[in-house]
This record gives structure tokens, C-alpha cells and sequence, in this order.
């Protein structure tokens, strides 16, 4: 394999339907799996994967990037790690009081048969998600 | 002869309203543009599903899914027609109404049960005219529809479908292809039919793939679906925005046009009456000084 490869960083492009988010190269990309977060390093094998409610986080050289990603999926392949999500929201523009009330709600509502049940799931998987984002201290 | 001082009132009527559809013309180009940039923007999004979609059939996955499937029987559909809140665009909200009334007629013979939405003003007048009921009107989406707010409504259209109590969704809207052409579309949303898959992927498959997937390619494909249906919608709405200001842009530069034209014709009308008065007014004292003789 040549040098050019090994030396490679990784580059990272968020894409929500509206937008390109983000296109940047990045050292290390964590993101939020369904069932957990996973940590891209450059060389990673191709993976496809489905994201969950979390944070992404983009380190490049010097700095963090955070955002909040909801749901979507993940592409990663030949040094590349392409995010498809429905939305993308920079970690401090979260709104946690707005979370807290979806939480509340989710909680409050009463959920009749699978569909709903699954709804209100997702819905609260949302917002603690977004809380945990809001409250993290800094 | 006509009189002189109406042909200058008339001029002067035609070059305000010039005025107006000029601005109109540009204020249309400034939105175009705009629309345009959010369409396109749009497409690095489609394009990635594509991709993600081509990948997950080379790994030998049989893509089946109850949004792909028609249903053996159709018993209630759905139309959704995307026209404008505004006129002022030549044939746009015209010919999408009569594309929208024409599949109309044709759910109507198909289907026991239809019932239409429409978005945007014209749409639900034309519809109010014709006396068909609407289920849902939305005025919401102006020249910037947000993938927010078309989620709602494809939600909406998920559940019904999912839960049996949809079994077709029709959407009428303009096609945008280039600036200089746009056209009519119906297209059936609902079942989906099939994903668009790159080209070469078909040949591909069996070859075994690349790919590790987290979790496994068939629970990935069952988000995929909805997501590609939400995206096509939404796809819609932002080709029907982008469509509508063309649309007023080419029929407000013809309209200016044709303004600059009326007004060289009224110039000439009315310099011509002025000066068949001045002639007549002469002759009139040449005559009267003719008569002291």
C-alpha cells in the first residue's frame, strides 16, 4: 500500500436533505449508533450503519466539533464518512428546555398499540438525547 | 380622433403597471435563484440514499418492503396537488389544476374511496370551484418549503398507509427540468415501486460486499425506505417552488414586454391626435382670418 493512504485523514460530510451541513477532515468522528456511538479512525473498513439520536463529534487537529444528529444513517467507506441525517443541530444551539417538554409530553401520553408505543419511544429517545446534549457541562 | 389627454391617462396607467411587473420579474429572479440554490442543495442528500441504496443491494439483499409492494386491491386513495399561493404566473397553477382534476376523474373511477389535499391558495380555490371536497389544505409553503415541515405531512401518509387505511398516494406537481422547461407531473408516491438504485449495482450483486452493517442490511433498508419516500416529497415541494418562480418570472418579462410595446403604440396614437388637434386648430383661425378678408 503506498504512503499516501496510511497518511490519509479522514474526511467527514454531514447532509440533511436542505443542506450540506458540514464537509470538513477530520482526525477522529464518533457517532451516535442506534445502539451506542462508534469511533471512526482513519482506515476504518466500510461500514453502513444506522445512527440513532446522539451527538457527533468531529475532532480535527486542534478542536471538537459537536452537533446533534437525529437519526439517519452512515456511510463510511475509503476514508470517508458521509452522515445522511433528517436533521443536524450544532450541540450548543440545542434547546433544552424545549427537550424537557418533549420528554414530559412523551411521558405523559398515553400509548395505545405498537405503532403509537413506538412513537412515544422514539419521541422520548429525542429528547433525552437532546437533554443529555443541553446539559452537559461545559 | 381620439382625444389626446385619455391616450396620455392610458399611457401613463400602462407604464405604472410596468413598473410593477418589472419589479415582480426581478423580485421572482432573486427567489428563483434561492429555490434554486435549496434545490440543489438538496440533491447531495438524494444522491448519498442512491448510493446507500445501490450498496445494500450489492450485498445480495432481496429489497422488499411493504412500502415498495402495490396493494392487490385499492380501495382508498389520495391526491395531493402542489400548486401556488400566488398568481401572477402565466399557466402554472392553471395547468397543474387541470392535470390535478384529470387524475381526479380517473381515481374516481378506480377507487371507492378518494379524497384530495392541495397546498397552496390556488390549488384550494380551483378545487373549491369544482366542488371536491378537500381533506387537507395547507397554506404554509411559500418559495422556501423547510424538510420539517413536509415530514409532518409525509408521516401522516406513512401511518395511513402503514395502517391500512391508504392504499395510494398520488402527488401533482410541476417537474422542474431546466430553467426553460418545466412540466406537469403526476406520480404515484405511494406504494413506492422501487428505490432508484445506481446503474451498476444490478450486475453487481452476488459479488459480495464490502460492507459491514450495523445492524443488519434488512433493518437498515426498513429505515431507508421511509426516509427515500420522505425525501421524494420533499424533492416535490422544492421543484414545485422553484418551478412557480420561473413561472412568474418568464410571464412578468413578458409582461413588461408587451407593457413597452402598448406604451410605443398609445405614443404614437396620441402624438398623432395632438397634432390632427393643432392642424385642425390652425385651420379653424386660418379660415376665420380668411372669412375678414
Amino acid at each position: 500500500m503506498s504512503d499516501t493512504t496510511t497518511s490519509a485523514a479522514l474526511r467527514c460530510i454531514v447532509v440533511t436533505p436542505e443542506e450540506t451541513v458540514l464537509e470538513c477532515e477530520a482526525e477522529f468522528v464518533v457517532l451516535p449508533l442506534f445502539d451506542g456511538e462508534v469511533g471512526i479512525a482513519p482506515l476504518h473498513s466500510p461500514m453502513i450503519g444506522r445512527l440513532g439520536f446522539g451527538e457527533l463529534r468531529i475532532r480535527s487537529e486542534d478542536d471538537t466539533t459537536r452537533y446533534y444528529v437525529d437519526g439517519g444513517f452512515v456511510q463510511v467507506a475509503d476514508n470517508l464518512v458521509s452522515v445522511l441525517t433528517n436533521r443536524a443541530i450544532e450541540s450548543s444551539k440545542i434547546d433544552g428546555e424545549a427537550a424537557h417538554e418533549q420528554l414530559q409530553e412523551a411521558l405523559e401520553t398515553r400509548a395505545l398499540g405498537e405503532e403509537q408505543m413506538a412513537a412515544r419511544n422514539r419521541s422520548q429517545l429525542q429528547a433525552r438525547a437532546q437533554l443529555r446534549i443541553a446539559n452537559r457541562p461545559r | 380622433m381620439a382625444n389626446p389627454r385619455e391616450l396620455d391617462k392610458r399611457r401613463k396607467s400602462i407604464r405604472n403597471m410596468r413598473r410593477i411587473t418589472r419589479t415582480m420579474e426581478l423580485i421572482a429572479t432573486a427567489r428563483f435563484k434561492k429555490a434554486m440554490d435549496r434545490a440543489s442543495a438538496a440533491t447531495a442528500y438524494t444522491d448519498r440514499i442512491t448510493q446507500l441504496v445501490s450498496d445494500l443491494t450489492k450485498a445480495g439483499l432481496e429489497v422488499s418492503h411493504p412500502l415498495l409492494e402495490p396493494r392487490e386491491q385499492t380501495e382508498s386513495a389520495k391526491l395531493l396537488v402542489l400548486t401556488g399561493n400566488r398568481g401572477f404566473c402565466g399557466g402554472f397553477n392553471g395547468s397543474l389544476l387541470r392535470a390535478g382534476f384529470n387524475r381526479w376523474d380517473e381515481l374516481k373511477t378506480q377507487c371507492p374511496h378518494c379524497s384530495a389535499e392541495a397546498s397552496g391558495k390556488k390549488g384550494i380555490a380551483g378545487f373549491g370551484y369544482r366542488g371536491i371536497p378537500l381533506e387537507q389544505a395547507f397554506t404554509q409553503f411559500e418559495d422556501k418549503p423547510t424538510f420539517e415541515q413536509v415530514e409532518l405531512i409525509a408521516n401522516r401518509y406513512l401511518e395511513a398507509y402503514v395502517s391500512g387505511k391508504l392504499d395510494r398516494l398520488d402527488v401533482v406537481y410541476m417537474k422542474f427540468t431546466s430553467i426553460a422547461r418545466q412540466s406537469v407531473a403526476v406520480e404515484t408516491l405511494l406504494p413506492l415501486g422501487s428505490l432508484d438504485v445506481a446503474e451498476d449495482a444490478q450486475s453487481a450483486a452476488g459479488g459480495g460486499s464490502l460492507y459491514e452493517f450495523l445492524p443488519s442490511p434488512a433493518s437498515i433498508l426498513e429505515e431507508v425506505v421511509p426516509t427515500s419516500f420522505k425525501v421524494k416529497l420533499f424533492k416535490c415541494f422544492l421543484d414545485s417552488a422553484v418551478s412557480e418562480q420561473v413561472a412568474r418570472m418568464v410571464a412578468m418579462k413578458a409582461a413588461t414586454e408587451n407593457a413597452g410595446e402598448l406604451i410605443k403604440q398609445l405614443s404614437m396614437q396620441y402624438n398623432r391626435a395632438r397634432q390632427g388637434r393643432i392642424t385642425s386648430e390652425l385651420m379653424d383661425l386660418i379660415g376665420g382670418v380668411e372669412a375678414l378678408k
